[in-house]
């Protein structure tokens, strides 16, 4: 049986909604940028900032977005990307990981060194992280 | 810059790429094609049991991401 509309908003909490979260998402980001990589700082961080997400996304207090219960064959199209992806990562990671054979985390390394590259990035992945808590 | 990382970096563009094309392509109207958002939702919904197999996994990638890129 389908739930009112009512109970689903008063189910939703106050705090979930853009005006509170992309701001809340922004400090969290400031916050991270700060810890460089390989520090126990940034190790602590990550794993409370994605630990509360975990712990979000499988309590199932918050409203879901609907998700389609079977796939078109057309999904295979995806497939193109990702094994793209795969086989140049695993074709730089055989090569050694090295300057003439960079692996994605490589290359990434001296864009991560820049404060607001890495708070940015750090809001990318947040956002991403609350964009799959919602699925 | 040598060829081989000019092409690993050229490798991971077109990757990216495809990524937004095949959005695109699945943003069109009366597309077949799921969105990435879709997929993953499909993804999310795999259970075993009372197990929510495929919430963990996807929530573990992402934040094993997470980890590789900002603290590792």
């Amino acid at each position: 049986m389908e739930q009112p509309s009512e109970i689903a908003v008063r189910d939703t909490p106050t705090w979930d909604r853009p005006i509170v979260l992309i701001p809340s998402f922004v400090l969290l980001s400031a916050i991270g940028g700060l810890f460089p990589s390989f520090s126990l700082p940034a190790n602590l961080y990550v794993l409370a900032v994605g630990g509360t997400m975990l712990w979000l996304g499988l309590s199932g207090r918050l409203p879901r977005r609907p998700a389609p219960r079977r796939l078109d064959r057309a999904a295979a199209w995806w497939l193109l990307p990702a094994l793209t992806l795969a086989a140049v990562e695993l074709a730089t990671f055989i090569g050694g990981s090295t300057y003439h054979s960079p692996t994605l985390s490589l290359l990434s390394d001296p864009v991560l060194e820049s404060y607001l590259a890495r708070a940015a990035l750090y809001f990318g992945w947040l956002t991403a992280f609350w964009g799959l808590v919602r699925r | 810059m040598s060829v081989t990382r000019t092409l690993a970096i050229t490798g991971f563009l077109v990757a990216f790429l495809l990524v937004a094309v095949v959005e695109v392509l699945a943003r069109r109207e009366r597309s077949k094609i799921p969105t990435l958002g879709e997929l993953v939702g499909f993804v999310m919904r795999y259970e075993v049991g009372q197990l929510p197999v495929g919430r963990i996994a996807v929530f573990g990638f992402w934040w094993w991401v997470g980890w590789h890129f900002f603290a590792r």
